[in-house]
Parts: structure tokens; sequence; C-alpha cells
């Protein structure tokens, strides 16, 4: 079991890859009574089209079928795992992003029990025909009150706008349609290629002790027996890097329009290092353009362009990347052409100087370290770093290096025009 | 788990030390009655107390003096319990010893002083101009709930089961109030607010407490004030049983949105509080509760379907999302699983599951210092000694008969339908 001391933290992360190419941290955490741990493996909405373990051929299974294996993984033959995690007082709970699965539960008593509980669930597949077809109306439901949700139908509007091929753009959940093709096969098929140890990682993190929890997880796992480790061929079209849309409109019964800008990145080939700085970079430029002390927002917000639901946000994962900024607006028009020209005059003429730079910096180190007081946080952030070859307590030292040179890179993978869309939510008109 | 310092009459400062975290949280609390207009008032005076000072004239100036300390978070809002309506100015900063350079905590006491007893004053008036912007904020702030379906259902159920009571007054005021407010009433709503609310402060962090007693003595230096009690709880009981009301209200939408709405005379200063909370969560409160394992697991038709106690208002809630068409089935199932508990249908499974997870919810909760401060202020009406385990020796003692006859202190008001169907 290695030991990594953050001296700057005051933090000791544990760490060991088993026999069976499962990756294990620990982070134990002073004063807290809960521990919280995730289960998750590299396998989200965009893995659709794979080579299937011991075949050779690719398939493409049906849209949302990672979310639905998902839903499907607390259903057992003696009935459903949320009972016995209850029983045990953990509040247990699953997510499915574009790129990962993930487990998890938060307990103030019975680690261990829990424990095996997550390990034994996530490694001990039972889908039949029955339950996939019980399924089915759930998560209807389930995608039903998304498409009520004009917040999602703006995100989503905005990335099917950005991307011509890349499946980032097929909601996570599927539609009611696809999910009917759904079965067990299925499930099993993508189970047995996504779910190996080897694809995955376990991380415990608040009250434990490191040396205990390791040798609980080892044994647990010896007890088991899994296939060889194999490389997973997974297989993406390619994506050029113009939008797809340049502008669509959806109408819903709100009461004031709803504007999103997405900015497609054109530099998503890139991992460990590579990957932290343009990202945080990437994060940066879009504090300093676009946030609170920005001369944009407060013109903006002084005109009354935007109001309190004003936000932006950059995502970065290996294939795909994107920013947007958004707002409800009385002038939709008016807003759109506000972010553009923000866009364009910094690419005409770079405003970002040292001073500006030091600043944000103090802002995003402060928040990181605001974030470490949450299990949570660290939990699922550490995992999804993990994933991209990335360590989560680099983020203050990279941080501390950042030059106006980074930012001025990172902001020319999202910069040009062509990867520039607009998509806009307006009321309905009211049919009486 | 708070120490308690009386700074004034009707000035409390509650302080905790604690390495567990890596920052001193802060959160300063205006606690007076309930009223809508006033409430208005407060929370347009919030967004204008929060975007700038007599210090730091314009947003941008602040936030940049907030940056620099390392992101050091402040902000105000407005909240509602029972019968009380609350501003509060939050804020958090990294401890010093995580940082390259010192002084951050003594900077930020200085700003939260200087938010507080330094408006942005010109001729002795709030700017005209920042007073119209934030009134604005707020309007769209209350008509965007339309926007959020759950919400909206929710906010029109709570209207029509409990007109012109607190339970339905919205925290932020009306629109035509906000509309009606001049930079002078403003003002006036400040002063009062000053003088008059009970004030609560909260502290909590690896700070020195007696040094940080000192600091707040002198820095927020409050009057002492008379505090007027108020009622912990508003409920309105309904004595004769009522006819259930049936409301079906249309927009353009797919799924539907069925939320049920029930009274009891059980509520947060009832000796039977705890006993209630067990009763709700075997309900609906858990992924183990007869509504999750019926309406969703059994029977596939919801996403979601929980229950939640409103205890200060003496109300509990069901809601779902739903087919529309199959409305009735919903609602009968939803009668049906309460009905169980009403006949003591209740396995020790159930029980168990329940006590644990609400130790669990509670001890979780401590694992934050907001929760800290937010779960303490709450509890501390009814028990100035509180602590998690207070909650979880009480829980610990309910037993299926208590769970049973709680059930049966629940009834059934209103069945509320927001959805695209048409009604008949």
């Amino acid at each position: 079991m290695k030991k990594i001391h953050f001296e700057n933290l005051q933090e000791t992360l544990y760490n060991e890859k088993l026999s069976n190419g499962l990756d294990v941290y620990i982070l134990p955490k002073r004063g807290f009574s809960k521990t919280f741990v995730t289960f998750t493996t590299k396998y989200g909405s965009i893995d659709r089209t794979f080579i299937p373990r011991g075949q050779t051929e690719e398939v493409t299974v049906p849209d949302g079928i990672a979310h639905f294996l998902e839903h499907k993984l607390f259903e057992k033959e003696d009935g459903d795992v949320f009972q016995k995690f209850s029983v045990n007082g953990a509040a247990a709970n699953a997510y499915t992003s574009f790129t990962r699965t993930a487990y998890l539960f938060s307990a103030t008593d019975k680690l261990y029990d829990n424990t095996e509980i997550l390990l034994d669930f996530v490694q001990e597949p039972y889908f039949t025909k029955k339950t996939v077809e019980k399924e089915k109306g759930i998560i209807a439901q389930e995608i039903t009150m998304y498409d009520d949700q004009p917040d999602w139908r703006l995100y989503f509007g905005t990335i099917e706008n950005m991307f011509h091929e890349h499946p980032v753009k097929i909601d996570i959940a599927g539609t009611v349609e696809t999910i009917q093709d759904i079965t067990a096969e299925h499930l099993y098929e993508c189970y047995g290629t996504f779910y190996h140890p080897s694809n995955m990682v376990l991380f415990v993190v608040g009250a434990v002790d490191p040396k205990e929890m390791m040798a609980f997880i080892k044994k647990n796992q010896d007890s088991k027996t899994f296939e060889e480790p194999a490389d997973i061929i997974r297989s993406f079209p390619s994506e050029v890097n113009t939008i797809a849309i340049s502008k669509r409109t959806l109408a819903m019964d709100i009461t004031k329009p709803k504007v999103n800008i997405g900015m497609k990145c054109n530099k998503t080939d890139v991992e460990g290092e590579e990957m932290l700085i343009q990202e945080l970079s990437s994060g940066l430029v879009l504090d300093i353009l676009f946030g609170r002390t920005s001369p944009f927002y407060t013109a903006a917000y002084n005109e009354g362009l935007i109001d309190e639901s004003f936000s932006y946000d950059f995502t970065l994962e290996q294939g795909f990347g994107f920013a947007m900024v958004g707002s409800d607006t009385d002038q939709p028009e008016k807003l759109d052409i506000a972010i553009r020209k923000t866009m364009h005059d910094a690419s005409e003429s770079w405003p970002i100087t040292d001073v500006e730079l030091d600043r944000r910096r103090k802002k995003k180190i402060g928040q990181f370290m605001r974030s470490l007081n949450s299990p949570d946080f660290i939990a699922n952030q550490f995992t999804r770093f993990a994933f991209n070859g990335m360590n989560l307590f680099d983020v203050v030292p990279t941080l501390e290096k950042l030059t106006v040179e980074n930012l001025k890179d990172a902001f020319q993978t999202f910069s040009d025009e062509s990867s520039h869309t607009v998509f806009t939510v307006h009321p309905a008109e009211k049919v009486q | 788990m708070f120490k308690k310092v009386e700074l004034q009459q009707g000035v409390t400062l509650y302080i905790r030390k604690s390495d567990q975290f890596k920052t001193v949280n802060f959160s300063v609390k205006w606690k007076s009655t309930l009223d809508e207009k006033k409430a208005a008032a407060r929370t347009v005076l919030a967004n204008v107390l929060q975007d700038s000072n007599g210090k730091y004239q314009t947003e941008t100036e602040f936030r940049n003096k907030l940056d620099e300390l390392y992101g050091t978070v402040l902000y105000m809002d407005v909240a509602k319990r029972g019968d009380t309506h609350i501003v509060s100015l939050n804020a958090e900063c990294v401890n010093d010893e995580y940082l390259a350079e010192g002084g951050v905590l003594d900077e930020v006491i200085s700003l939260m002083q200087s938010v507080i007893f330094e408006p942005n004053l010109v001729d002795g008036q709030f700017d005209e101009a920042i007073v119209n912007r934030e009134k604005r904020s707020v309007k769209e702030r209350i008509r965007s709930v339309y926007d959020d379906k759950a919400r909206y259902a929710q906010k029109r159920m709570l209207e029509l089961l409990r007109p012109d009571s607190p339970v339905s007054t919205s925290t932020y005021g009306k629109e035509e109030d906000i509309e009606a407010l001049t930079s002078e009433a403003l003002l006036a709503t400040y002063e009062n607010m000053l003088r008059e609310d009970e004030i609560d402060i909260y502290i909590v962090g690896d700070i020195d407490e007696d040094v940080m007693v000192e600091k707040v003595k002198s820095l927020f230096a409050f009057n002492g004030r008379t505090v007027h009690a108020r009622p912990t709880v508003r409920q309105t009981v309904t004595e004769q049983p009522v006819e259930v009301r049936h409301v079906m209200e249309k927009q353009e939408m797919k799924q539907g949105k069925l939320h049920l709405g029930f009274s009891t005379p059980i509520a947060f200063d009832h000796p039977d509080y705890m006993k209630m909370q067990v009763a709700n969560g075997i309900f609906g409160g858990f992924a183990h509760s007869k509504l999750f394992m019926n309406v969703r697991e059994k029977e596939s038709m919801a996403y979601y379907a929980s229950s939640s106690y409103s205890s200060h208002y003496g109300l509990l809630y069901v809601t779902a999302g739903i087919d529309a068409e199959l409305e009735e089935k919903a609602v009968s199932l939803i009668n049906a699983q309460l009905l169980a508990l009403q006949q003591g249908d209740i396995t020790d499974l159930e029980l168990e599951q329940t006590k644990a997870l609400l130790a669990n919810g509670i001890k979780s909760a401590f694992d934050s210092a907001r929760g800290q401060i937010e779960v303490f202020d709450q509890y501390k009406e009814l028990d100035e000694h509180f602590t998690a385990d207070t909650l979880i020796f009480g829980w610990e003692a309910v037993t299926k008969k208590d769970v049973q006859a709680m059930a049966s202190e629940i009834m059934l008001e209103i069945v509320y339908l927001l959805s695209g169907r048409e009604s008949k």
C-alpha cells in the first residue's frame, strides 16, 4: 500500500492496485463521523460502440443502456439492495454520466458491512427478462421528468447543436423509445465488458482506518474469481471541430426565455498534466471573461440582460469538451450577441494580465480548499481525475504555476466562431 | 455543541471550535415575525447589502476583494421557518493555516462588519439604481418558480391548502410589494432589522474561541433589544374531517406532478414529534419506504414517490411524478400505504431501517459546518443543549404501536395534479 502525504493540504492518501486490477484509494478525514465510499466504472453513456469481451465483432447497443444497467444492478434475486443498505443505516445512490457509472453510499455506522454490500452487489449482476421489463416504466418516468425541465432541455439542446456524430449528444438515459429495445442479454454484454475490476476505482473517504479497510477490501476481492484483465476496445465516430447546428429554439411552458451559448473545444485528445492545465486554464478564462467581476457581467446585469440564473461552465473529457454561457433573459438575441462579442473582443485584443490571473488563481485555490471539506466531492472528483490520468491533489500546485500563456492557449481551444452555437428555450404561445 | 455567549439582550453568539474543516464559517441571522410585505423588503435588502458597501462601493470592487481573500464566499439569503422570517449573512474563508499568507480571517470579519454597519449610501439613501436592479432580480426569482414544474406544483398545492397562512407565504414576498418598494422604505427596513430583530451569530472553525468572542463583541456592536416571542410552529388544525379536495391544473408538459397535502396535529413542538418523523420515514421518507417500494418498485409507476414532514406547519406532503392518466390509481395506491400504517402493518425491518437512516442523516448533516449551524439553529428552540444524540435516543424508543398511532393522526386534505392532461 502506497502512502502519499500532501503537506500543504494536511491530507494523507493511501493507494493500492489489487491483483485483479482494481485501484483502491483511501483518504482518512479527522473529525468526520461519516464515511463515503464510491465504486466507479469507466463506462458511461458515450460507450455505446465496442467489441464485447471475448468477441471479435464490434456492436452498437441501444441508447440509454449504461444508465439502465445502473438501475438494474440494484435488483437481485432476493430483492432490492437499498433494503440491505437501509438496515445498516447507509444512504446509497448511483449515477451515470457521459463517461462514468458510480455506485456509492455514505454511512456513519457499520462501515465494513456496507462496504461489503457495495462490492458484492456491483460485482454480482442479476438480470432477467422480467426485471428488465419492469424497469422500463420507472425509467420512462425518469426520462419524462427530465423532458419537463427547461434547464435540462437547454443544456442538452446545446450539446446536440455542437456535435455532429459524437455520442455525447445522445441523452444519458436514452429515450422512452430506445430503452424499449434493451434486453437482459444486452446488460450482461455491457456488464462483462466494462465492469471488470481493472476498469474500476474504489474510493473510501472519511472516518476510516486505512490499513484495516485495505485488508478488508483485499479479502473480499480475493474471495472472488475474475477473468484476466483485457483491453477494452471502444469506437467513436470522427468528429470535426465545427458545430453541427448554429441555432435552434424550443418552445416550452415557461415565463422567460432561456439562452445558452455552446463553444465546442477543439483539443480533447489530452490526459494527465496537459489535461489538468487545459481544464484549469479554461475555467479561469471563463471566470475572468464572464464572472461577477467581469465587464461583461457588470454591464449585462445592470442592463437586465442577465439575472440570477446566469451561469457558465467548462466540461472536458477525452474526446469531447465545451464551454457554456447562458441565462434566463427577455432579450435572447441581444444576450447572444453580447456573449459572442466578449469572446470576439478577447480574440482581437487579449485582456488577461498577470494581476488578473493572480486574483482569480487565489479564488480558485480557496474554492478548492473549501471543497476538500466535502467527502462527496473528494470521492467523485478524485475518480473522474484518475480516469483521465490526473491527480485531484495536484490542483493547487498546478494552479500556482499557471501562466497567462496557458490561459491564452486554453482560450484558443474554444474561441473560434465556427465552434459557437446558440440554443434558446422560449415561452410557448398559450392556446386558449 | 456550541458555546453560547449572550452579547446583548436579544443578541447571541454561538461558537464552536473544531479542526474538522479547512475553513471558518460564519452566519449572522436576523429573525423577525413573518409578514409578506416585510418579507419583500427584507429580500431586496439582502440583495442590496451583498452587492456593495461603504468600503467597496461597486460589486466589482467588492467581489475582487473577496477573490483576493482566497475566494472567500460571502452572501446573504432569506428563509422562513414556522412564523419566523430569517435574513442571513453567511461567509466562509479558508483557515489561514492552509494559506501562503495570513490575515485572511481578520479581513473577512472586518468585511462582514462593513456589510452590516456601513451600507453603500448616497446622500443618506440606498442607491436608486442598485435598488431598482435588485427589485427586478427578486421579482424574476419569484416568477421563475413557474418554470420549475415540481416547485410550482408544490407552491400551488400549498396556496390551495392553506391560503393566507405562513406556509403558503412566499419567503421573498409578493411581486406587487416588491414593485412598490422605495429606497426610503428599504432604509427603514434596514434600520429596523438592525435595531429590533433577534440576532443569532454562528462561528464554526479552527479558531481561538476567546479571541473570537472579543473580536465579535467589539466589531459587531449591536444594541440590546427586547425580543418578542414568536410561535415556533404555525399550524391550522382541521377539527372536523373535511372532504378531500381534488384540484387539477394544466400546463404544457409531459409528466403529471402529483402533490398530496395531509394535515396532522403533531408538529415540531409536540412531544410526539420524533415518533412522527419515524412514521414519515416508513411511509415515504426513504428508498425502503412503503411509497418507494410499492408505487415505484412494485407498480413501476413512478421514478420518484416520497413523503416529507413539514413539522413547523403540521403538514405532510406526498409527491410523485406519474403518467397523468394514472392519477386515480396512484392516489389509491398512496392511500393504501397510509392505511397499511394505520392498521399497524409495519415490520420490524421497516422500523429498524428507518431509525438507522434517520440517525445516519443527522450525523451526516453534522459533517458540514453549515449543517451544524442550520440544524442547531432549528433545534435549539426545543432544547438549548441539543445534540445529535437527543434525536437518536428519541427515535430509538419509538415502537410499531407509536407509528400506527402517528399514522392515524395524518389526514388527507388535498390531491393536486399539475399536468398536460385536459380536465374532465
